[in-house]
């Protein structure tokens, strides 16, 4: 797994290999001699001054547009919403889309869903927290994620469910599975769409005071979202809210378990629930790695990277990396560098200030009510690269009220 | 009016400049250059970049 490519000397990682972990010893070996790794796919960046630059560099583009060409899928309605998304696009038909999109995601906007947040935690942890043990990811960070875009949606949040399984059955899309999926995935795809247009008809008939009237309501001097780049615009928020908030707090919730003193001060200070968030989101991310693709021949550091090239940017070793950060420390109270787990650049996460939001409300909700918390067996995990989490975590605690 | 940016929280994303593109630029080494003192007509353009710049680090006075 680990060796040397002919090419330079450059560390070399078979990233497919099933054994290749991106959080490994292995990985931080190989940052500490080289800034770069080869990979089968391209380039892996592994420090934290490279990465960032790298992340925003204007020879790259994001990387991830031809995702389903690359599988056989070129036609039909996943292709299509693909290649709709704000993400997929790059320069001024981008910039068209985020500038109408991102007022909607104002942290002015978003703050006043704070108290909702926190009625939801409470709610779920309520629901378990007596008995002294739960299942993680389904009895809190599963529906805490779904319910979350409930509320940004304005639907009932008893209709979480179905926004958890048809975004599920979606991100087999991510999966080298996508051809024989893509029935489901279009099914999928053609239910959200129907909720999604429902939602689009409703606050034209009537504005409300709401995520969903922001966006109906968006324009820029005569331009503004058409319906089709609406309903567009609201799966990809499912899509690309729900599952890495549900991911990021079963994560968190493992970091935390590592580290019981910092779980023990969260408890203490809730005003730490925001840093908690960044600390944990720069040791432990589930977007572990951000993918980016070179535009045309450039030379980076003494290195020549050929168009087309593939650039994997590895977030938890930037994240991790002594240079900038010292000896590895878990610490919320300590003031950080920024990290990666939002991306960067042009296309920067559009909904951080939602996630940010939502994840420095529940963390310190949990730290109070669940004392101690430790594993109780039994876990499941997504593949440590790519988007990663657990599938299932069961803990025990001591309950507090 | 006055566009201050604090340079320590910068981190060269340029949501601002896809915001106001008149007032927030990100020069051919992705470095954001900008005009500090813009025309009283960019002024909703330039609180829109404040307002969405993902670090908090724009500031925009009178």
């Amino acid at each position: 797994m680990t060796g040397t490519a002919a090419v330079d000397a450059a560390p070399y990682f078979d990233v497919t290999d099933p054994s290749f972990s991106i959080k490994s010893a292995a990985v931080h070996e190989a940052r500490e001699r080289s800034w770069y790794a080869r990979t089968n796919y391209g380039l892996a960046v592994l420090r934290y001054e490279e990465v960032s630059r790298l992340l925003k560099h204007p020879k790259l583009r994001q990387g991830s547009a031809a995702w389903p060409a690359h599988n056989g899928i070129t036609e039909g309605p996943f292709a299509d919403w693909w290649a709709s998304w704000v993400l997929n696009k790059e320069g001024e038909e981008h910039h068209r889309l985020r500038r109408l999109m991102n007022p909607a995601f104002s942290p002015k906007l978003i703050g006043g869903l704070v108290p909702r947040f926190q009625a939801l935690a409470g709610e779920l942890i309520d629901g378990f927290r007596e008995s002294g043990g739960c299942e993680f990811v389904s009895e809190f960070a599963e529906p805490y994620a779904a319910r979350v875009i409930a509320i940004m949606l304005g639907i009932p949040e008893s209709e979480w469910p179905v926004i958890a399984r048809e975004s599920a059955t979606i991100g087999l899309a991510m999966g080298v599975t996508i051809r024989q999926d893509m029935p489901k995935i279009e099914a999928a795809l053609a239910n959200l769409y129907a909720y999604a247009d429902e939602l689009i008809a409703d606050r034209r008939r009537g504005e409300r005071d709401d995520f969903v009237s922001a966006l109906v309501r968006a324009h820029r001097d005569s331009d503004s979202l058409s319906d089709t780049e609406l309903r567009d615009g609201l799966l990809l928020l499912i899509f690309g809210g729900f599952d890495t908030t549900r991911n990021q707090l079963g994560l968190a919730m493992q970091t935390f378990m590592r580290h019981p003193d910092q779980w023990r001060l969260l408890a203490e200070r809730p005003e730490l629930g925001g840093k908690a968030v960044e600390e944990v989101m720069r040791v432990n991310p589930t977007v572990t790695w951000v993918t980016r693709e070179a535009r045309e021949d450039f030379t980076f550091q003494d290195l020549d990277i050929a168009a087309g090239t593939t650039v994997h940017l590895f977030s938890e070793s930037a994240g991790t990396d002594p240079r900038v950060f010292g000896e590895y420390s878990f610490d919320i109270a300590a003031d950080r560098k920024p990290h990666f787990g939002f991306g960067g650049g042009a296309h920067h996460c559009l909904g951080h200030f939602v996630a940010r939001s939502d994840m420095s409300e529940a963390l310190p909700l949990l730290a109070r009510r669940m004392r101690d918390p430790r594993p109780a067996g039994g876990e499941e995990w997504l593949p440590d690269s790519g988007n990663t989490g657990p599938v299932r975590l069961p803990i025990t605690f001591t309950p507090a009220a | 009016m006055k566009v201050i940016v604090d340079l320590a929280k910068c981190q060269d994303h340029g949501q601002c400049a896809i915001a106001a593109p008149v007032v927030f630029q990100m020069d051919e080494e992705g470095k954001l250059v900008w005009d500090g003192s813009p025309d009283e007509s960019q002024r909703l353009e330039a609180e829109e970049a404040a307002d969405v710049c993902p670090v908090q680090a724009i500031l925009i006075q009178d």
